[in-house]
C-alpha cells in the first residue's frame, strides 16, 4: 500500500475513535440517526440511555459487527468497513482494523473449548502472528491485573459470570487494542457479582485506557466517566462531562431518565 | 433395441421384486411394530424379572448388522433343527431386529413420559393393561412419529440385503437382469428410483401423520 | 471349530475393521466438505447436493455396492472388489455425515463468532480455530453413531464377493458343516466392535455437554 493510500483513511483529528454522520435501521425502523461521536485517546466515553435506544448498535458499529447505511467511523485515524468512496472493504483489511478494538460483551462469549489461558492467546497469536511464549507472558500478566491468574488452566464452564467477564476483559486486552468496547459488561450478572467486573473497569480507566461503555450503572458511569452520552431513538440528544450530566442535566428527558434510576 | 426398451420388456420382473420387496417390508414392518409395543409393556416392570433380560436382548439386536442375524435365522438355525425357508427368515429376522429398534425407540419417550399422567390414570381406576394401550402407548407413538419414520426407511433399506440369503426381491431382479442383459447400469438405476420414490412416499405420509398429532400438541418434536 | 476357522474369523474381522476405517475416514472429511458447500449455497450446486443426499439416504448399500461393482465396467473402468466397497460405503456415509456437520454449523453461536470477530479474527481463522475445534466436539456422538451404522451396513458387501466377517461364516460352514458356531461368534464380534463405539459415543456425549454449558 501507498502512503498516499494511509494518508487518503486519516480521519480529520488523533480521536481514537470518530464518528461521522451514522446512520442506521433495522427492518425500516431507524435506531441511529445521524450520529456523530469523538473519544479523545485515554477518555472514558459511557453511553446510556433507556433500552431500545440503539446503544448498543451504536457500540456494535463501532468494530462493525453492525454495518451502518450511512456515516464512517474511524479507529485511530483508520476508516473501518467501508472505503472513502463508500465500497465495502475486503475480509482482511476489515480484520486488521477491527484488531484494534476490544470488544467485552453482555454475554462473555467466552470460547468454551479452550481454558483461559488460552482464550486470551488465541487471538493474539493468530491475528497478531505472536510467539506462543510472548503471548502467554502477556495473558498472564493481564490475568494477573483482571484477578484470574489463579484459574488460567480452567474452562469458562467452571467459572461464575463475574470470572468470565473478567477474563473476557483480558481477552480484550490481549490485542493492546486502541479502545475497548463494554457493551453492558454486567447486565448478565448475580448482584453480587457486578462490583468485582466494575472494579476492573475502573482500574482500567486509572491506567489511562481508552474506553467506550455501555451501561445501566449510574453510579459507575458517574465515576469513571470523562463524558457521558445520552441517547434516545437513536439520536444523541445529550452529551456532557459527569458532573453537568448528572447534576444538571440540560434535557427533561435526561431528568426524568436519572430520576427513575436514583 | 436400445438398453432402456430391454428393460421395458423385462418389467415384469421388476414389479414382481418390487410387489416381493413391499411384501416383506410391509409384513416385516408390521410384526415389528407389534414386537416394539410388546416389548414396551413388558419392560414398564409388571414383570421385573423379564424386563431386564429384555433390555440386553435389545441392547444385544442393536449392536449387530441386520444381515448377521439373517444369516443366523437362515444359516443358523438348521443346526438346531429349525428349518426357515429364505423368505420367512428373512421377514423374522426384519421383524426382531426392527421391532427391538422400536422398542428402544418407545423406550427412550416413556422414560421422560409425564409420571403425573399415569398417577391420573391410576386415579380413574384404570387398569395396568387398559392404561398403558389407551393412554401412554398412543401418546409415546404420536411423540416418536420422526424417529419411527427414519427405522421404516432404514427397514426398507434392509429388505435389499436379503438379496444376499436368495430372496427374489428388487436388488436380486435387477441383480438377475444385469446379469442376463448385461445393462447393470440402467437396470440399478430403476431400481434405486423404486427406492427412492417408496422413500419419499413414506416420508409424505409420515409427515401428514404429524398433522393429526400437531392438533394434539405432539409437532414439537 | 478348529484353529484355522478362527483364523479365518479373525481375518474377515479384519477386512470389516479396514474397509469400514477407510470408509468412515473418508467419509467423515468428505461430509464436512459437502457440508461446507452446501452452507455457501452456490446455486445448481446446493440442488445438486440435495439431490445426492436424499438418494444416499434411500438407497440401500447392497444396491448401492452392485450398481457400482457391476456398471464400473461398462464405463470401462475396472474396479477392485474392496475399491468398489469403500466407494459404496463412503458415498453412503457421507450423506449421513454431511448433514451432521451441517447442523453443528448452523446450531454455532452466533455470539461466539461475534466475539472472535471482534478481536480481529478472519473469518478463516474464526472457522479454524474457534468453529471447527467446537464443531468437532459437538458432532463427534453423531458422527461416531454413524460410524455404528455403517458397520452393521458394512456385510453389504459381501455381495460383490468381498469376505467379510459375516461372508466368511458362509466359507468356514462349507468346510464343518456347522454354520451355527462360527455366526454366533461373528455376532460376538460385531458386539465387541460396536460395543466399543457405543460406549466411545457415550464419551464423546459427555464432553459435549461439557461444551454446551
Amino acid at each position: 500500500m501507498s502512503e498516499a493510500g494511509i494518508e487518503s483513511r486519516k480521519a480529520p483529528t488523533d480521536a481514537a475513535v470518530a464518528i461521522r454522520n451514522l446512520s442506521k435501521s433495522f427492518d425500516n425502523v431507524e435506531v441511529l440517526r445521524d450520529v456523530n461521536l469523538e473519544v479523545k485517546k485515554g477518555d472514558v466515553v459511557t453511553i446510556l440511555g433507556s433500552s431500545g435506544s440503539g446503544k448498543s448498535t451504536l457500540l456494535r458499529c463501532i468494530n462493525w459487527l453492525e454495518q451502518p447505511e450511512r456515516g464512517s467511523i474511524h479507529i485511530a485515524g483508520e476508516r473501518i468497513g467501508t472505503t472513502d468512496d463508500g465500497r465495502a472493504m475486503s475480509v482482511k483489511a476489515l480484520a486488521r482494523v477491527r484488531a484494534k478494538t476490544g470488544m467485552v460483551f453482555q454475554g462473555f462469549n467466552l470460547w468454551p473449548h479452550l481454558n483461559v489461558l488460552h482464550n486470551v492467546t488465541e487471538a493474539p497469536i493468530h491475528v497478531l502472528g505472536k510467539s506462543r511464549h510472548e503471548a502467554e507472558a502477556h495473558a498472564r500478566e493481564l490475568l494477573e491485573k483482571v484477578g484470574m491468574s489463579h484459574k488460567m488452566d480452567a474452562y469458562p464452564n467452571t467459572l461464575s459470570g463475574g470470572q468470565k467477564q473478567r477474563v473476557a476483559i483480558a481477552r480484550a486486552l490481549a490485542m493492546q487494542p486502541e479502545v475497548m468496547l463494554f457493551d453492558e459488561p454486567t447486565s448478565a450478572l448475580d448482584p453480587e457479582l457486578v462490583g468485582e467486573v466494575l472494579g476492573v473497569i475502573k482500574d482500567l480507566s486509572a491506567e489511562g485506557y481508552t474506553m467506550v461503555i455501555v451501561t445501566h450503572e449510574m453510579a459507575f458511569s458517574r465515576a469513571v466517566s470523562d463524558q457521558v452520552v445520552f441517547l434516545e431513538k437513536g439520536l444523541i440528544i445529550e452529551q456532557a462531562d459527569p458532573e453537568t450530566f448528572f447534576t444538571n442535566p440540560a434535557t427533561e428527558r435526561v431528568q426524568k431518565f436519572l430520576e427513575r434510576h436514583d | 433395441m436400445n438398453n432402456w426398451q430391454i428393460l421395458w420388456q423385462a418389467r415384469d420382473q421388476f414389479w414382481s421384486g418390487f410387489l416381493s420387496t413391499m411384501t416383506i417390508f410391509g409384513l416385516s414392518i408390521s410384526a415389528a411394530f407389534l414386537i416394539g409395543c410388546v416389548m414396551l409393556y413388558l419392560l414398564e416392570g409388571s414383570r421385573p424379572r423379564l424386563a431386564m433380560p429384555l433390555r440386553v436382548f435389545i441392547d444385544g439386536m442393536r449392536m449387530l448388522p441386520f444381515l448377521i442375524l439373517a444369516y443366523l435365522l437362515y444359516y443358523g438355525l438348521p443346526g438346531l433343527g429349525i428349518r426357515l425357508d429364505a423368505w420367512w427368515s428373512g421377514i423374522g429376522a426384519l421383524a426382531v431386529y426392527h421391532g427391538c429398534y422400536f422398542a428402544e425407540i418407545f423406550r427412550g419417550a416413556r422414560l421422560t413420559f409425564p409420571p403425573g399422567q399415569v398417577e391420573a390414570a391410576k386415579a380413574h381406576g384404570f387398569t395396568k393393561g387398559k392404561m398403558f394401550l389407551r393412554l401412554i402407548l398412543p401418546q409415546i407413538i404420536m411423540q416418536t412419529r420422526p424417529l419411527l419414520g427414519n427405522q421404516l426407511i432404514y427397514a426398507l433399506k434392509d429388505t435389499a440385503f436379503l438379496v444376499i440369503i436368495t430372496v427374489q426381491e428388487l436388488t436380486a431382479a435387477a441383480n438377475s437382469l444385469s446379469g442376463t442383459y448385461f445393462i447393470p447400469t440402467e437396470a440399478f438405476i430403476v431400481v434405486i428410483g423404486f427406492y427412492w420414490a417408496v422413500s419419499i412416499v413414506m416420508e409424505v405420509i409420515i409427515k401428514q401423520c404429524g398433522r393429526f398429532s400437531a392438533r394434539r400438541g405432539f409437532d414439537n418434536v | 471349530m478348529n484353529a484355522s476357522a478362527w483364523h479365518m474369523l479373525l481375518e474377515g474381522a479384519w477386512t470389516t475393521l479396514w474397509i469400514s476405517g477407510v470408509s468412515i475416514a473418508m467419509g467423515v472429511t468428505a461430509g464436512l466438505v459437502l457440508a461446507l458447500i452446501r452452507i455457501a449455497k452456490i446455486p445448481v450446486v446446493d440442488q445438486v447436493l440435495v439431490l445426492y443426499i436424499s438418494l444416499a439416504r434411500a438407497t440401500p448399500l447392497v444396491t448401492l455396492a452392485l450398481f457400482i461393482f457391476l456398471s464400473a465396467p461398462t464405463f470401462g473402468i475396472q474396479l477392485d472388489r474392496s475399491v468398489a466397497g469403500i466407494l459404496a460405503l463412503t458415498l453412503n456415509t457421507t450423506a449421513f455425515n454431511a448433514e451432521i456437520w451441517r447442523s453443528a454449523f448452523r446450531n454455532f453461536s452466533r455470539e461466539q463468532r461475534e466475539a472472535a470477530m471482534a478481536t480481529g479474527m478472519t473469518p478463516w481463522i474464526t472457522f479454524r480455530r474457534i468453529m471447527l475445534p467446537q464443531m468437532l466436539i459437538t458432532s463427534l456422538p453423531g458422527l461416531i453413531n454413524e460410524m455404528s451404522f455403517l458397520i452393521k451396513g458394512s456385510p453389504a458387501i459381501a455381495v460383490i464377493g468381498i469376505v467379510d466377517l459375516t461372508r466368511v461364516t458362509n466359507r468356514i460352514s462349507a468346510v464343518t458343516y456347522e454354520p451355527l458356531p462360527p455366526i454366533l461368534v461373528a455376532c460376538v464380534l460385531y458386539m465387541a466392535i460396536i460395543g466399543c463405539l457405543v460406549w466411545a459415543q457415550r464419551v464423546a456425549e459427555r464432553r459435549a455437554n461439557r461444551l454446551a454449558v
